[in-house]
């Protein structure tokens, strides 16, 4: 029996050994599903600069998932230094539910917290067997069209908000157009994963469908992992900007005694090299001189922003993904 | 009959062959041959078929990755702390059980059952709700500066809760076909009961012993849906190997996934030789 | 060792297994505890070792009372109905494991058990694993280790119900020759009538849980103090009978009943040895036909059935059987010598003994 209880007590400390990481500071970054690439190479990069900077040795830990159910977690106890996520609302909820960070959490960093943007696109296989250009090519009968469920997904609620404002630009802000046209869209929907990643892989490895709408850095991705003889990308004449923004979690900064490093991490990003990670990345880079210099990886198109068309999170949740919302009443139509 | 020349396994009794009827039998042969192929080996097969696709040198490399390494660390931890409490819950358990009426014997029966009929999922949720921020354990644990959700403790909580039964009910059966007289007979000759236990109790159930440890091994080794719950999903950190698994298939590497998951497959492999070794064993040894 | 048990009561729950039992064991005795299954006579047996306790009443060793003494120390040998042997050690081990719990050395453990096997002829078979062994092997090692820590009381739970039939008979044998060697006493539980007359000193009977009678094999044969005792242990006819003007009649047989009203309803009983037969049909009062000769060694039983159907056992040697010349299916005739009346209606006291009645031999003119 004692024998088992110093095995027991050794397993133990062996787990807290792994969790605090042997005395190096560590830094926990939440993020959503198509950063993970993008992150670990920050991570390495900032790491390397703040061991120069200051001596000490970070470690920075990163979790990926669908952006709403990754700040779930946070509110229930997953002990983020920073969160990455999808969109402003799912920080916003950190605020709401958990009081993990001030209601002007937005304002703490330039450009309303976003250091790259993003925006949706089109991916189509490269047979050419299905040809589209616009939004309205996407409601053509007989079409297969994969994206994300947006109940679950931040990219999914960015592609909803990107055709949805495509049609009602189009149709000179008539919302009942609009509203058919998404409509008709989800009806060419077969599939809706959880998240954006969930998609891709729906559409390039079990090769379902004709179309995938995704972020645009996430279909660079499928180009370049998967190989650019298979798939093309198709960028719509127009499409929302979208902004991913970032924000230290003060609650758990505070208890770890990281904010500091985790303030440090977050304008990491802002600096050219961060910039520049992220147009590697093919993120939209929000510094003007490194935006410049990969102008030719994004291609010019109008981008409208989420403030025009939908006012606000709070609005564009309420309208359309709430409980008995647009989305809601769309998906019950379908069957 | 002489009940005592009947020859019977402790773990499961021999069956009585029906009598022949060459149609049906082929036929039900066929059939679980086949649905066994197409099911069981088809895949197991096509996973090292994909690990390998693109050669040893990349499966190795997808196995030495730090963070597969800590992946392979974690479950281990975990297996290594949620076996030994099941094995001796179990055995506690399947001994009262098996061995002494008491009042409350079928609800605990029944709670015994309860991991298996719960989804994994519910019951990390069940985890989250008790140990999460805002849940009922909160304000006490925050107070003492410990982290059980999204971290080690919480995984090894729910590890603990799905393979709780394995053990248990590995034994409930072999220590009722044991019977107490062997027990009986060992206090009659003067043995105390941590001796009885030792000499005489243990010996007898050990291969079914064994054999509920290799199956609940298996499972805390394999489980995904109550630990994708806790974990925090930070890589090198709460990833065990099937999260590893899910994570490296998301990000469209060929082999990796299949690399990472030739282990649980082997572990598999492992898991049903070792279970016919014990099956093969304790039936000889009756 | 002096054994006594004073109004021992034994519940599982709402079940009453035993109830208010006494009776006394004396120094050396071989005790059989006879009774149908489930009348509580294994439990009276683990009550004594001590593997079950008491409701209610006191169990006394040598005039101390063990009701609080744990099962180990009362330093009894057990001997269970499947052996039981520890099916993980060899017959060796099995044999010394009282003796190594009493630390004995090894030398002296080695010593005992060679006596033993010497004295059960298990020289042969030590090294084996106990499934490698017989039912009557397994059972004489299953007796080397309940004796090897040399016990004061062998308590045998069922012990020859496992074996076949011919080793059965071996295994009494030894259980008689062991008993009268050691001089240990002994208390066996068995359901088998013929078994406990043939091995015990004196018979313990139970039925459901109650003490029936305790006496020697003879006495509880010859002398049975109630219906339940005198069917159990040995065979015995039993009649249902009507009274009417006097008599009391099963179909074409007769008993004399004065002083009876008619319409009481009686049973009587008698033994197969007090059916007379002869091969004349005409020579005793009532006819039969001979249905079927059982073989039971020198004795044969007979069954006969009367014109009306009733069928009656009887029972003689085979010479009186050839001295007869009988055969089955001859017709015969036969009287019954000597019965008892069981019981009567409406009697409160039903299981009460009667004397028994001679028959007059001029029975028929009688009536």
């Amino acid at each position: 029996m004692t024998r088992f209880c110093r095995i027991l007590s050794v397993c133990l400390a062996l787990g807290a050994a792994a969790h605090c990481a042997g005395g190096t500071i560590s830094l926990l970054n939440v993020s959503y599903d198509p950063t993970r690439e993008f992150y670990s190479e920050v991570n390495a990069a900032f790491s390397k600069e703040w061991k120069a900077r200051t001596g000490d040795d970070l470690k920075i830990g990163i979790s990926n998932g669908g952006s709403a159910k990754q700040a779930r977690d946070v509110i229930a106890g997953s002990e983020a230094d920073v969160v990455t996520l999808a969109l402003a609302w799912d920080i916003d909820a950190l605020h709401e539910h958990g009081q993990l960070l001030p209601a002007d959490w937005q304002q703490r960093l330039p450009n309303n917290s976003c250091p790259y943007t993003s925006t949706i696109v089109f991916l189509t296989r490269h047979d050419g067997k299905i040809k589209v250009k616009d939004w309205e090519d996407l409601i053509r009968p007989g079409i297969s069209v994969v994206a994300p469920n947006p109940k679950t997904s931040g990219g999914a609620r960015w592609i909803y908000l990107a055709a949805y404002g495509d049609a009602l630009k189009k149709n000179h802000g008539d919302a009942a157009a609009a509203r058919r046209f998404v409509e008709q869209l989800y009806h060419n929907i077969p599939v809706m994963d959880e998240g954006a990643r969930g998609s891709v892989t729906t559409f390039t490895q079990r090769e379902i469908g004709d179309v995938l709408i995704s972020w645009e850095n996430e279909a660079w991705l499928v180009m370049e992992k998967i190989g650019r003889g298979r798939f093309d990308i198709i960028y719509p004449p127009r499409s929302i900007l979208a902004e991913p923004p970032v924000a230290v979690v003060d609650k758990y900064a505070k208890a770890h005694g990281t904010e500091a490093v985790a303030e440090a991490y977050l304008r990491f990003l802002y600096t050219p090299a961060g910039q520049e990670l992220a147009a590697k990345h093919h993120f939209r880079p929000e510094l003007d001189a490194v935006a410049r210099q990969h102008a030719a990886d994004f291609p010019p198109m109008e981008l409208f922003t989420l403030r025009e068309v939908f006012g606000s999170w709070k609005e564009a949740q309420k309208i359309h993904f709430d409980e008995g919302g647009i989305f809601d009443q769309i998906s019950r139509s379908r069957r | 009959m002489n009940p005592a020349s009947v020859p019977h396994s402790p773990l499961r009794a021999a069956p009585v062959p029906l009598p022949e009827q060459p149609l049906a039998k082929w036929l039900l042969i066929a059939v679980a041959v086949l649905f066994s192929a197409v099911f069981l080996l088809l895949p197991l097969v096509n996973v090292f078929y994909q690990a390998f696709s693109s050669g040893w040198a990349l499966y190795w490399k997808a196995l030495s990755e730090p963070d597969t390494g800590s992946a392979i660390r974690l479950t281990l931890l975990v297996a290594g702390i949620s076996v030994p409490l099941n094995a001796a819950f179990g055995l506690a358990a399947s001994w009262a059980i098996a061995k002494f009426d008491f009042r409350g014997k079928t609800l605990l029966l029944t709670l015994l059952d309860l991991p298996f009929s719960i989804s994994p999922v519910v019951a990390g949720l069940l985890f989250v709700l008790l140990f999460g921020a805002g849940g009922l354990m909160a304000p006490w644990l925050e107070a003492h500066h410990l982290k059980i959700i999204f971290a080690i403790p919480g995984m090894v909580l729910a590890t603990i809760f799905v393979t709780f039964p394995y053990v248990a009910r590995e034994l409930i059966p072999v220590m009722q076909t044991q019977g107490r007289e062997q027990e009986e007979a060992a206090l009659t000759l003067g043995a105390g009961g941590w001796r009885t236990f030792w000499h005489v109790t243990l010996p007898s159930i050990k291969w079914g012993l064994f054999y509920g440890i290799v199956l609940c091994n298996a499972r805390a080794m394999g489980e995904f849906g109550a630990v994708f719950v806790v974990s925090g999903h930070i890589a090198g950190q709460t990833d065990t190997l099937p999260l590893r698994v899910e994570k490296l298939y998301y990000e469209f590497d060929p082999a990796a996934p299949f690399a990472v998951a030739t282990l649980l497959a082997l572990l598999a492999v492992a898991t049903v030789v070792l279970k016919a070794f014990l099956e093969w064993k304790s039936r000889r040894e009756t | 060792m002096s054994i006594e048990l004073k109004n021992v009561t034994k519940r599982y729950g709402q079940v009453t297994a035993v109830e208010d039992i006494s009776f006394a064991v004396t120094e050396g005795e071989l005790l059989a505890l006879l009774g149908p299954s489930g009348s509580g006579k294994t439990t009276v047996l683990r009550l004594i070792a001590g593997l079950e306790t008491p409701a209610s009443g006191g169990i006394f060793i040598r005039g101390l009372q063990v009701n609080g003494v744990p099962v180990q120390k009362r330093n009894i040998g057990f001997i269970f109905q499947n052996y039981a042997l520890f099916k993980n050690m060899t017959a060796f081990d099995n044999i010394a494991f009282g003796l190594k719990i009493k630390h004995w050395g090894r030398q002296r453990v080695v010593e005992r058990v060679g006596e033993l096997a010497a004295l059960l002829e298990l020289e042969s078979l030590l090294q084996r694993f106990p499934h490698q062994l017989s039912g009557g092997q397994r059972q004489r090692i299953a007796i080397a280790r309940a004796l090897a820590p040399g016990p004061d009381v062998l308590l045998l739970d069922e012990p020859f119900a496992a074996v076949d039939a011919q080793i059965r008979q071996e295994l009494r044998q030894w259980l008689v020759r062991l008993h009268q060697d050691l001089k240990v006493t002994a208390i066996f539980v068995t359901h088998d009538q013929e078994e406990a007359m043939e091995v015990a000193d004196r018979i313990v009977v139970f039925s459901k849980g109650r003490l029936e009678q305790i006496g020697t094999p003879r006495e509880v044969y010859e002398t049975p103090r109630n219906e339940f005792v005198a069917r159990f242990v040995g065979v015995m006819n039993v009649l249902e009978l009507e009274v009417r003007a006097s008599v009391a009649r099963c179909q074409e047989l007769e008993f004399p009943a004065h002083g009876l009203a008619d319409g009481q309803k009686l049973r009587i009983g008698f033994r197969p040895y007090a059916v007379q037969v002869s091969g004349d049909p005409a020579a005793l009062r009532y006819p039969a036909v001979l249905r079927r000769t059982y073989f039971l060694g020198i004795m044969l039983r007979l069954e006969i059935e009367t014109p009306g159907g009733l069928v009656i056992r009887s029972r003689m040697s085979k010479e009186d059987y050839s001295r007869l010349d009988l055969a089955d299916g001859r017709p015969i005739s036969f009287q019954i010598r000597a019965y008892r009346v069981l019981s009567k209606e409406g009697d409160p006291l039903a299981n009460e003994v009667a004397a028994t009645h001679q028959m007059p031999p001029s029975l028929g003119e009688g009536i």
